[in-house]
């Protein structure tokens, strides 16, 4: 063996060494539960059925029973409404608001804080926030539309309203991240390529089209990935608003695998619901990626 | 002279403190562990117990150290939230474990429990003069109360600490005899007086919250019907019985005809604050969310409000009752030790320190629900609530046990098809007969795959 070939043996060596640790607690932390829920997902296991976890008789029964049980159906044709609307509303506002913020100016930059403010507050905070507004007897938007003679049917419990109601409080809490990455985007666009279009006679709208748009389009792709996988945890906002009423119009599917788990005790059947959702956002997460990859090859 | 003195005194004592230490010292060297074990017989016992959170065993904890000093035990208490108690609990007793001494036996999980045998048989301590003496009276707690925590054979496996009465609160009086109306004692006369009071200065005609399998089961109870066909023997689930398609068509109008907006997504703070506040005029729930109409400070309507027994169906009225109880887990390792404090929470006297100390009412002994003080107490405006409680309370026992729907292990699932159902037929999803009867469907498939064999 050469000794370039000794050289890169042993940082090979070395760097394993390294990240062995790490790894092993990786593991340990996300790895294991992991696979306990795999395991789980294998077994009819009820809390109130001794013996139950350790029954493999017919490991495939969870998953057979999922496309009759007419709720899972249900709640993952909600949940897709829920992050097909709530993502492409956020993306689109953060956009926006990134596009109209993207200025030198003091007020600009206080304004830019004040938007941020609803992505770090905790979730749960969010959720009664919400709840707030749209309880009829207590909230503000009730009284104003009472002043205006306007009236409003009760949001949360309505069949029409429901969904949406969680969609916009969604929204208003996650737009910042899409807002906060599409700025940091803009601001790495040099000034040269829209002063040179100005010159050559672009107007504002294919400025925005030819260069600004190409540039934050991985940005905007990124972000809608992100809030796509994370719009799957959705849970707070359901659980305080609606409880996934009124009857299953909200019940998104993490939220319906907490009621198996919580209320009826049944883990296994739990566990299954929720591998079939990691898989789903694993797929989606991949089909991201690939188009991403697809679309920088043909460039 | 006076600090000589003193200081002369203080020597004599000194030395005679030593003597008396001495003395001391040689006396428990010679006979120690006795004397000590007759005066605190669980002496370096830590009695490990669990529940969910509950106002009870907040004001318990109070008294707590009392029984600790009379024992000599320490009393380890978990408290968590309602669910997570439930699963730990459930865990905990079907895989056998011996981490609790004692537990809180959930009422909705009593007769599961009691039937796979994972309970301590509480009879043999009463049954015991040494264990318990005379005064204790396990005959004393509320018959009504202490179904769920019976075998098929009659034996106990758990004492009730608290007690749930469905009752009916009515905030404004005073509009209703302005219209000439009475108290409703029939279905049919609720929804007249809903009728007519709905709208009348700014007061709805009642207030509900979202936990419909509680207050829907009356309606359907009273006009025939039932969750499953005969429980806990036939579980069969009986959604879509004529009798419970007309309650659910009944409750569902007077929600969406009286009730506040937005009552479907009601929490029980909410209803309760409707009511203390006047802007509902009835609601039915347990006396523990009712009676505040009448007792609390935060109450608008102490004058206007009546507390009485919620209206009969065609059949006749089936309040629901609940309770919770205490009960020894069949491996606890101190099971002495838990009965000792079972029987000292659930004492006559600490029952009696809660509801005079506290005002908390919900006990489960009759000797203290009947008693002069608690009458005092819990008569307002010329209504003995107690009376009333007890009454509610005491039902199930009577004839045949109409609450066993809500001790069957499987009601959870079907409770919560039922409140999926209901909020369908509520905002016009479905029709009540086209709801429950996928309700029913649902409940079954539910229940098989859950592995109960229908």
């Amino acid at each position: 063996m050469s000794g370039k070939g000794l050289v890169d043996a042993e940082r090979r060596r070395f760097n394993a060494i390294a990240l062995a640790p790490s790894l092993i607690v990786l593991f340990a932390i996300a790895g294991l539960p992991a696979i306990y829920l795999v395991v789980t997902s294998l077994t009819p296991f009820q809390l109130v059925n001794p013996g139950s976890s350790t029954d493999f008789s017919s490991p495939l029964r969870n998953y057979r029973l999922l496309p009759g049980d007419p709720r899972f159906v249900n709640s993952l044709w909600v949940q897709a409404k829920l992050s097909f609307w709530g993502v492409l509303f956020q993306v689109l506002l953060g956009m926006l608001l990134a596009l109209l913020l993207h200025t030198q100016s003091r007020v600009v930059e206080f304004a830019r804080t004040f938007f941020l403010i609803p992505m770090v507050l905790p979730p749960i905070v969010v959720a009664i926030i919400w709840k707030l507004i749209y309880t009829p007897d207590i909230s503000p938007l009730y009284y104003v539309a009472g002043l205006l003679n306007i009236a409003m049917p009760s949001l949360t419990s309505s069949v029409d309203f429901a969904l949406t109601a969680i969609i916009i409080a969604d929204t208003w809490e996650w737009m910042p991240f899409t807002f906060l990455m599409v700025l940091a985007a803009l601001q790495t666009i040099p000034d040269e390529f829209s002063e040179a279009a100005l010159v050559d006679g672009a107007n504002r709208f294919q400025i925005f089209f030819y260069i600004t748009l190409p540039f934050i389009t991985p940005i905007l792709v990124i972000s809608g990935m992100f809030r796509l996988i994370d719009s799957v945890k959705a849970f707070p906002l359901v659980f305080l608003l609606t409880g996934g009423g009124p009857g299953s119009v909200t019940e998104v599917t993490n939220y319906y695998a907490y009621l198996l788990a919580f209320d009826f005790n049944e883990i296994g059947y739990s566990s299954a619901v929720t591998i079939v959702l990691l898989l789903l956002v694993v797929a989606v997460s991949f089909g991201v990626v690939w188009m991403g990859r697809r679309r920088e090859a043909l460039e | 002279m006076t600090k000589k003195n003193s200081g002369h005194k203080s020597a004599s004592l000194s030395r005679r403190t030593l003597l008396q230490a001495g003395a001391a010292t040689l006396g428990a060297a010679a006979f120690p562990m006795p004397v000590i074990a007759q005066a605190k017989p669980f002496a370096g016992i830590t009695l490990r117990g669990a529940s969910f959170q509950h106002r009870f065993f907040t004001l318990l904890q109070n008294y707590i150290p009392e029984f600790e000093a009379q024992t000599g035990m320490k009393v380890d208490l978990q408290l968590s939230a309602f669910p997570v108690y439930n699963q730990q609990a459930n865990l905990e007793l079907s895989s056998g474990g011996s981490a609790f001494d004692f537990v809180n036996v959930t009422f909705i999980l009593a007769s599961r429990w009691v039937a796979a045998g994972l309970l301590a048989n509480l009879d043999e301590f009463t049954g015991d003069s040494n264990l318990t003496p005379a005064e204790w009276k396990p005959k004393d707690f509320v018959e009504g109360a202490q179904v769920p925590y019976r075998d098929a054979k009659g034996a106990t496996y758990g004492y009730s600490w608290e007690g749930g009465a469905m009752v009916m609160g009515l905030s404004r009086m005073d509009l209703m005899e302005k219209k000439g109306l009475k108290i409703p004692k029939t279905f049919a006369e609720l929804q007249e007086v809903c009728a007519a009071i709905n709208g009348t200065d700014n007061v709805t005609g009642l207030v509900s919250f979202q936990l419909h399998h509680w207050c829907l089961p009356p309606y359907i109870q009273g006009f025939g019907g039932n969750i499953f066909r005969n429980p806990p023997t036939d579980i069969m689930p009986a959604l879509n019985s004529p009798q419970a398609i007309q309650a659910i068509e009944f409750y569902a109008n007077l929600l969406k005809n009286y009730a506040p907006k937005g009552v479907l997504t009601y929490t029980e703070d909410q209803a309760r604050q409707a009511l203390l506040t006047g802007r509902s005029n009835i609601f039915i729930h347990s006396s523990a969310w009712i009676t505040p109409i009448l007792m609390s400070g935060d109450s608008k309507v102490k004058d206007t409000s009546r507390v009485v027994r919620m209206p009969a169906g065609p059949v006749r009225d089936f309040p629901a009752a609940n309770s919770q109880g205490l009960g020894i887990p069949k491996n606890a390792k101190n099971k002495k030790a838990a009965w000792e404090f079972i029987k000292w929470a659930l004492s006559p006297e600490i029952s009696m320190r809660l509801v005079k100390e506290h005002g908390h009412s919900s006990v489960c002994r009759k000797s203290v629900i009947e008693s002069e003080e608690y009458r005092k107490l819990n008569t307002v405006n010329g209504q003995d609530l107690g009376a009333l409680y007890l009454e509610v309370l005491g039902l199930p026992a009577k004839g045949e046990n109409y609450m066993a729907y809500r001790t069957v292990k499987e009601f959870p699932i079907v409770g919560d098809v039922l409140n999926k159902a209901f909020e369908q037929v509520a905002t016009g999803q479905l029709t009540a007969p086209a709801a429950m009867n996928a309700a029913q469907e649902q409940a079954i498939a539910n229940m098989r795959r859950a592995g109960t064999a229908l």
